[in-house]
């Protein structure tokens, strides 16, 4: 019904859409999802032909191409055919106007109803939106946010159109008013066609079958929503979804590094990408179907950092680890949680080559790992269990920092003194002298713990291997570290495998959670999949004992 | 291993006493031009002198006065001594440490070798090799280099095997590091104390077997040695200069090596295991 081709909007030199393809059959809803700025209004405007800047491309409605009819056959298609509702109420809502007027005015203009056939119809739109009838005849400025918001819905409404764009329908909604206007709005004529631009992900899971996201005018991922929710695989779209608080979530909230820049050469979320590679910076990628999405990366959307196929390693006859496959997405935490002695730490000294395995294999970005050389190394770090024991007694701070960087022997003495000290301040270090000629057994615990992040972060590796690293500290220093943790994977995308025991630590930094029983991974899923139903008897019990705090009392 | 090698020396009464002799020693040996009167190789009539006031300790068959060539004698028995302690160190710990990191068949060819050396009496050895080849200073420090390291290289990959599993050493693996760095930054300087001990006791045996195969006539006859003075004064056995000619050499010789085995007697704590139980972890 409707179908987009390389829509190019520009206002002067200020590209806003660049080349949007998509498409609307009859009845369906599809979101446009991105941040603030990111053409999502203009898209609907463009659609409306009310935008003030340069449009190009093709924009087919019923197979009219919408761009290239006159005026006058706009107006006629205009609010009778394509209805819009907007985003900024209290601007498009006529202050002299009572609330019936305000929708009974299209219906009249484009000629289909008389006086009081439109009273009728607009009354009735109104009950429809649960407004109280004493506020039919309202001005708009005695109406609340809430209210307005249905007025103009109402109003889009009025002349059943076959395309509806709503324009951030929800966003001034409080959160009971929200459901029930998004059940009403799911519930209107199944044959509306619902364009629903947004920045609010709960929007689109309430209301949109598929979902598009947007980011510096392009599309950049597409699919059903469920899918593109549960499972994003732009990191864009992913970025975007742990910045968003809700309720089946169970990791921290986490932001997307730098802001977004406009005009960008290649991809457009490339300087905020942390994964992107020189082509993405030299190259625009192209939105193409890969593996049951629409998705627009060079990269064919988040990688696969690394992988274990089912990997053995045995002492003697002892199987410490056996046919572990495990796969880490590039930019995620996956928390190995298991008791002491599941072979947890076998595993990580198995990736890094510290143990040999007497099976299976490690991959690194999809290549076999054989000889692991500097270059490994490079790209894998690990933060050891014990940080007392893994820092030599005779380095002092600077020079246990710098060690990796000498044995990779990377730039001049003065860099790698840089580079130390800064990555020092990255973990919230003192970077004075003093600090940096102290010896390890002059610090405390938590500072260790510290010292040990910073000397496996100082490479800039990918993937950050930690072993318990909190496991020392107190819980207030523990905050702290993961924290620190979760901002480095915000700011370089790093990815961890993070071991642990603590299963209650674990939700609050991992998205994905993989249980290990006797050297085995009995279960593995999204954290709040894991968390909220777990599947295997001893994760329960894992749950069960987890901390909580709550009062014997009170216990069930 | 925080053994202090300095307090564990000091605090052992033979320690103190075997530094204080050592450290005659090596001052006589340094400043033998200025305390040796005479020119320990000038040869004059007067043979068999007993002690004078010109001559302290007389002087030998050839008339060379014995207490210069005493004092130059501790030279050649300090320079072969450390220096085979030096060398035989460094090659057990080349050995022992790269055994015990590289591991493999490579540790198992090294350490049969080690073996096949610590079984075989190598004292009969050495006699038989330097009859033929009369070595000189230098040669007989490489001889017995090679021939004295291998205990160390036990010890050494013993000690090396056990410090490769501390978590410093699997960190600089995680970075990439060489066997090499590994040894050296790591493994190495935590294996000090050990290496001096091996060290004392690689000096002692050296002084020891310079001055054996000197007394065998089997080492270089123009350098000055205090088995040669002995082997020297013990054909003139029947006239009484062995009094002043014989008993200061042996004197000299016994207390050089009593100094050292005082010395690395009381530094011995630290390779001795059960002193370190708390260290290890």
């Amino acid at each position: 019904m409707l179908e987009i081709k390389d829509l190019r909007v520009s206002y002067g030199q200020d590209v806003v859409l660049n080349g949007i393809d998509l498409e609307l059959g009859v009845g369906e809803t599809l979101a446009i999802v991105g941040e603030s700025g990111t053409g999502k209004t203009t898209l609907g405007l463009s659609i409306m032909r009310l935008v003030e800047g340069t449009v190009r491309g093709t924009i087919r409605f019923n197979g009219k191409d919408l761009l290239t009819l006159s005026d006058n056959e706009m107006q006629r298609i205009r609010w009778s055919q394509i209805a819009m509702a907007f985003q900024n109420a209290n601007n498009v809502l006529n202050p002299v106007y009572t609330v019936l007027n305000q929708i009974m005015e299209p219906m009249i203009e484009h000629g289909f109803k008389s006086r009081d056939e439109a009273r009728d119809r607009a009354t009735e739109l109104l009950r429809y939106f649960c407004l109280p009838q004493n506020r039919f005849t309202a001005y708009p400025h005695q109406l609340s946010g809430g209210e307005q918001q249905k007025v103009l819905l109402a109003m889009a409404m009025a002349n059943d159109p076959e395309l509806l764009i709503l324009d951030e329908p929800l966003s001034s909604l409080d959160a009971a008013a929200r459901a029930e206007v998004a059940n009403l709005l799911r519930e209107t004529d199944k044959h509306c066609a619902k364009l629903v631009a947004t920045h609010d992900l709960d929007t689109v899971s309430k209301l949109a079958d598929r979902m598009a996201v947007l980011y510096g005018g392009k599309i950049i991922e597409a699919g059903p929503t469920r899918d593109v929710l549960s499972r994003p695989r732009h990191p864009y779209t992913r970025a975007l979804i742990r910045a968003y608080p809700n309720m089946t979530m169970v990791k921290d909230l986490q932001g997307i590094k730098g802001r977004m820049a406009r005009p960008v050469s290649g991809c457009p979320f490339h300087p905020r990408c942390t994964q992107a590679i020189d082509i993405c910076r030299t190259k625009t990628p192209r939105l193409v179907w890969n593996k049951a999405r629409h998705i627009a990366c060079h990269r064919g959307g988040i990688i696969t950092l690394l992988s274990t196929k089912n990997l053995t390693t045995s002492f003697g006859s002892l199987k410490a680890i056996e046919s572990v496959s495990l796969n880490i997405e590039a930019g995620e935490t996956l928390a190995l949680v298991g008791q002491t002695g599941s072979g947890k730490t076998t595993l990580a000294k198995t990736i890094m080559g510290l143990h040999q395995p007497t099976e299976g294999d490690v991959y690194l970005e999809g290549a076999k790992v054989n000889n692991r050389g500097k270059d490994f190394y490079k790209r894998v770090q690990m933060v050891f269990q014990n940080p007392g024991e893994s820092l030599s007694h005779r380095l002092s701070v600077l020079e246990a920092v710098m060690e990796p960087l000498d044995i990779q022997g990377i730039g001049a003495k003065e860099e790698r003194e840089k580079k130390a000290i800064q990555v020092l301040g990255e973990v919230e270090l003192p970077q004075t002298r003093d600090f940096l000629n102290k010896y390890p057994h002059q610090l405390s615990g938590g500072e260790m713990q510290r010292l040990a992040i910073a000397r496996a972060l100082v490479l800039a590796p990918a993937l950050l291997i930690a072993d318990e690293p909190t496991v020392f500290l107190d819980a207030s220093i523990q905050a702290k570290i993961l924290k620190l943790l979760l901002n480095l994977q915000e700011q370089r995308g790093l990815s961890m495998l993070y071991i642990t025991h603590d299963i209650a630590a674990a939700r609050k930094v991992s998205d994905r959670i993989a249980i290990m029983l006797d050297g085995r991974v009995i279960e593995e899923g999204p954290s709040n999949e894991i968390i909220t139903a777990p599947k295997q008897g001893y994760t329960r019990n894992l749950l069960r004992a987890a901390s909580a705090l709550r009062s014997t009392g009170q216990r069930r | 291993m925080h053994i202090d090698l300095k307090k564990e020396i000091k605090e052992s009464g033979p320690g103190k006493t075997g530094l204080f002799i050592l450290l005659l020693m090596v001052a006589m040996a340094l400043l033998a031009p200025v305390i040796a009167p005479y020119n320990p190789y000038q040869q004059s009539t007067t043979s068999l002198l007993p002690p004078s006031l010109s001559h302290w300790l007389g002087t030998n068959h050839v008339g060379q006065d014995i207490w210069s060539r005493l004092v130059f004698g501790a030279r050649t028995s300090l320079l072969v001594g450390f220096g085979v302690g030096i060398l035989s160190t460094l090659l057990g710990t080349i050995f022992g440490v790269s055994a015990a990191l590289v591991g493999g068949l490579y540790e198992k060819v090294l350490m049969r070798i080690v073996d096949a050396f610590i079984v075989i009496p190598m004292i009969i050895v050495i006699i038989l090799i330097s009859a033929y080849i009369r070595p000189s200073i230098l040669t007989l420090i490489l001889f017995l280099s090679l021939l004295s390291w291998q205990g160390g290289a036990r010890i050494m990959r013993a000690q090396a095997l056990s410090l490769k599993e501390r978590g410093n050493v699997a960190a600089a693996k995680s970075f990439g590091a060489s066997h090499f760095y590994i040894a050296w930054r790591h493994v190495v300087p935590d294996l000090g104390p050990i290496l001096l001990v091996d060290f004392i006791y690689g000096v002692r045996r050296a002084v020891f077997m310079e001055a054996g195969l000197a007394f065998l006539g089997i080492t270089d006859p123009t350098v000055v040695s205090w088995g040669m003075m002995m082997r020297d004064a013990l054909s003139f056995s029947y006239l009484n200069v062995w009094q002043w000619w014989l008993v200061p050499t042996g004197v000299a010789l016994s207390l050089t090596i009593i100094g050292l085995t005082f010395v690395g007697h009381a530094a011995e704590p630290v390779i001795e295991p059960r002193l370190r139980g708390a260290e290890v972890a």
